[in-house]
C-alpha cells in the first residue's frame, strides 16, 4: 500500500534520511522505531508531503506522491498525527473534529464518523464544547488521534502517541489504535515504547542514524538480542 | 476569554477570578463605557454617531489587517492603498453612472448609483488582492519562509510605494471627490441632523463585519481560514489548500479595504495617499488590540474611534492622532501582545 524507494530527505542542508525503503501492506499495523534523532518523525513528515524529499520514491497505492502538496495527500487517505498534534487550539473539541473531516464532502458521513468517535472517546463527548487549547495532554492526544480518524483514512500515520502520558493513558491510547486496526485501517506507527509497541504491531522496521538497519515480524524483534540491548533495557 | 468552562452557577469567587484574569479587558472596557457616555452627554447624538462611523470604518479596516497578520504573518503596510485603490474605483465608477441616471430622472437608479460603486469597488479590491498574493506573497513563501516577517514586512511598504508612486503618475496628484452620494437632506436622528451618507457608511461598515463574521464562524471556508491561521500545519493536514486559503485571505482583506475607501469617499475624496491615515489608524488598532485577533479588531475600531472624538471633543481637534497613540504606547508598555493578547501562529512557528 505504501511504499518507499530509496529515499533521501531532510532539512535544507542537513540530510537525515539516507537511501530509506520500506513497505507496509494493506491492513497492516507496522512499527518504525529507532533511538531519538534517528529521523523517525522525518519519515512521517516526508510520506505526508511536509518535507520534500531530495531523492527517491514515494508510491502509495501504486501512485507516486514523491511532490505532491500536503493537502493533495491528506485527501488520497493517508491521515498523519504529528508529535506536536497540531491542534486548533481556540477551537472546540467539536469543531476541531469536523475540521478533521474538512474534505469529506457527505454531511451524513462526517456526522456518523463523528458518532463513532465518541463512542470510541467517551471523553471527548463529554468535552465536545471544550477549546482544544485548555484540554490536557492525554485528551489531546485523543482528539489529534480522533481528528486523524475523522477523514476516513485508509492509513494512519501516527507520531509517538505516548510521549508524555501517563501509563493507564498510554494504553487507553494503543487500544484505540488496535481497535482502528482490527476495523480494516492500515497504521504506521513511530513509537519509543518499544516493548508495547511490538506487542501490539504485526512488523517493525529500525531506524538508526537515517538507515533502515533492522526488519521483520515484530515478536522475532522482541526476542532479537540487539533490539534487547538497544531499546528495552534488558 | 474565560479560561476555564465553569459547571454550576458563577459564584462571587469566580467573578473575582475571572475580573483579575481579564484585569485589561475589564478596564478598558469600563473606560470604553465611560467614554461613550461622556461623549453622549457632552457632543450628543451627532458625536455619538460619528464614533459609530469611523469606529465602523477603522473595525473594518483593521479586520483586514487582522486576518491577513494571522492567517499568512504579514504585517501589511500597503493596507492603506488598497483603500486609496477602493476610493479611486468608486469615484471613476459613480461619476459616469451618477450623470446617467441623473439624466434618466429616476429616483431609485439615483440612490442606487452609489452601491453601484461601492459593490465595483469591493470587487476590484479582490481582484487586486488576488494579482497582489499571487505575483507578489505566494513566490516568496514557495521559496522560502525564512525571515518571513521581515521579507513580507518590506515587501508591503515597497508595495506602498509602487501603488502611491504609479496612481500619481497615472491620474496625476490632483483631489479627485465628490461633494455626496446620496443628493437628499439630511435625516433627523435623536434631535440632530446626519448626513445619510454616513448613516450608509456606518450600516454597509456594520454589514460588512457582520457578515465577515458570519463568513468565518459558519462556513467552511471561512472555518478553514480560522484554522489556518490557528495552526498551519495541522490545516494542511486535514486537506486544507493552503495555498487558496491565503489567497482569498488577502482577497478578502484588500476587499474590505476597498470597500470602506469607496464608502468614505464623500469624507477623504481620493487622491494618490489618501490611504496613509487610514493605514496608521487600522494599524493602532491592532497594536492596542493583539496582532491577528479578529474579534478585538472589531472592538478596538469602535475604541480607538471613542478615544479619537473624546479628544476632538475635551481636549481639541489638534490633538487626535496623538491621543490614542499615547493610549496605544500605554497599552503596549502595560501589555505587550495587547489587550485581548492572542497567540499568533503560522509561518514564524516553523
Amino acid at each position: 500500500m505504501l511504499e518507499l524507494k530509496n529515499l533521501d530527505s531532510g532539512y535544507d542542508f542537513l540530510q537525515v534520511l539516507w537511501q530509506v525503503s520500506f513497505t507496509v501492506e494493506k491492513g497492516e499495523f507496522v512499527a518504525l522505531i529507532g533511538p531519538n534523532g534517528a529521523g523517525k518523525s522525518t519519515t512521517l513528515r516526508t510520506i505526508t508531503g511536509l518535507i520534500k524529499p531530495m531523492g527517491g520514491d514515494i508510491l502509495f497505492n501504486g501512485e507516486s506522491i514523491t511532490n505532491k502538496s500536503p493537502h493533495l495527500i491528506s485527501r488520497m487517505g493517508i491521515s498523519y498525527v504529528s508529535e506536536a498534534l497540531n491542534l486548533f487550539t481556540d477551537m472546540s473539541v467539536q469543531e476541531n473534529l469536523m475540521m478533521g473531516a474538512y474534505a469529506v464532502k457527505e454531511r451524513e458521513t462526517q456526522l456518523e464518523t463523528l458518532d463513532y468517535i465518541f463512542e470510541l472517546f467517551p471523553r471527548l463527548k463529554e468535552r465536545n464544547k471544550q477549546l482544544a487549547g485548555t484540554m490536557s495532554g492525554g485528551e489531546r492526544k485523543m482528539l489529534a488521534i480522533a481528528r486523524g480518524m475523522m477523514s476516513n483514512p485508509t492509513m494512519m500515520l501516527v507520531d509517538e502517541p505516548s510521549l508524555g502520558l501517563q501509563p493507564n493513558l498510554t494504553y487507553d491510547v494503543f487500544s484505540a489504535l488496535l481497535e482502528l486496526h482490527k476495523k480494516g485501517v492500515t497504521i504506521l506507527l513511530v513509537e519509543q515504547n518499544v516493548n508495547a509497541t511490538l506487542d501490539i504491531t504485526d512488523r517493525a522496521y529500525i531506524l538508526e542514524q537515517g538507515k533502515i538497519v533492522m526488519s521483520g515480524p515484530s515478536r522475532e524483534m522482541k526476542a532479537n538480542e540487539h533490539v534487547q540491548n538497544a531499546y528495552m533495557g534488558i | 476569554m474565560a479560561k476555564k468552562t465553569s459547571v454550576g452557577p458563577i459564584t462571587n469567587m469566580d467573578l473575582i477570578t475571572r475580573i483579575k484574569d481579564n484585569l485589561p479587558v475589564v478596564v478598558v472596557s469600563i473606560f470604553s463605557i465611560a467614554l461613550f457616555i461622556l461623549i453622549g452627554i457632552n457632543g450628543g447624538a451627532p458625536q455619538l454617531f460619528n464614533v459609530i462611523v469611523t469606529g465602523g470604518m477603522w473595525a473594518l479596516l483593521a479586520t483586514g489587517l487582522a486576518l491577513v497578520f494571522g492567517v499568512m504573518n504579514i504585517p501589511h503596510f500597503a493596507h492603506g492603498e488598497s483603500f486609496m485603490v477602493g476610493a479611486y474605483v468608486a469615484y471613476f465608477v459613480f461619476t459616469p453612472v451618477n450623470k446617467t441616471f441623473l439624466a434618466s430622472g429616476s429616483k431609485f437608479l439615483l440612490y442606487l448609483g452609489p452601491f453601484i460603486a461601492i459593490i465595483a469597488a469591493g470587487l476590484a479590491g479582490c481582484v487586486l488582492g488576488v494579482i497582489i498574493e499571487k505575483i507578489v506573497f505566494a513566490p516568496l513563501r514557495h521559496r522560502t519562509k525564512e525571515g518571513w516577517i521581515m521579507n513580507a514586512f518590506l515587501l508591503t511598504v515597497g508595495l506602498s510605494f509602487i501603488l502611491t508612486n504609479g496612481t500619481t503618475l497615472a491620474l496625476g496628484p490632483n483631489f479627485r471627490g465628490i461633494p455626496r452620494y446620496f443628493d437628499v437632506p439630511s435625516i433627523e436622528v435623536m434631535g440632530a441632523f446626519i448626513a445619510v451618507d454616513r448613516i450608509v457608511a456606518a450600516a454597509i461598515a456594520l454589514v460588512t463585519i457582520g457578515i465577515l463574521w458570519f463568513f468565518l464562524r459558519r462556513t467552511k471556508t471561512g472555518r478553514a481560514i480560522r484554522a489556518v491561521s490557528q495552526d498551519e500545519t495541522g490545516a494542511q493536514l486535514v486537506g486544507i489548500n493552503l495555498d487558496y486559503i491565503q489567497t482569498l485571505t488577502f482577497s478578502l482583506a484588500t476587499a474590505m479595504a476597498a470597500i470602506s475607501g469607496a464608502s468614505l469617499l464623500f469624507m477623504f475624496q481620493a487622491y494618490p495617499t489618501v490611504g496613509l491615515t487610514p493605514l496608521y489608524f487600522s494599524w493602532y488598532v491592532v497594536m492596542l488590540v493583539g496582532l491577528g485577533n479578529i474579534a478585538g479588531a472589531i472592538v478596538g475600531g469602535f475604541i480607538v474611534a471613542l478615544l479619537q472624538s473624546g479628544t476632538q471633543l475635551f481636549i481639541g481637534l489638534s490633538w487626535q492622532s496623538v491621543v490614542p497613540t499615547v493610549v496605544m504606547i500605554l497599552v503596549l508598555i502595560m501589555a505587550p501582545s495587547g489587550i485581548f493578547g492572542s497567540e499568533v501562529k503560522g509561518i514564524q512557528e516553523q
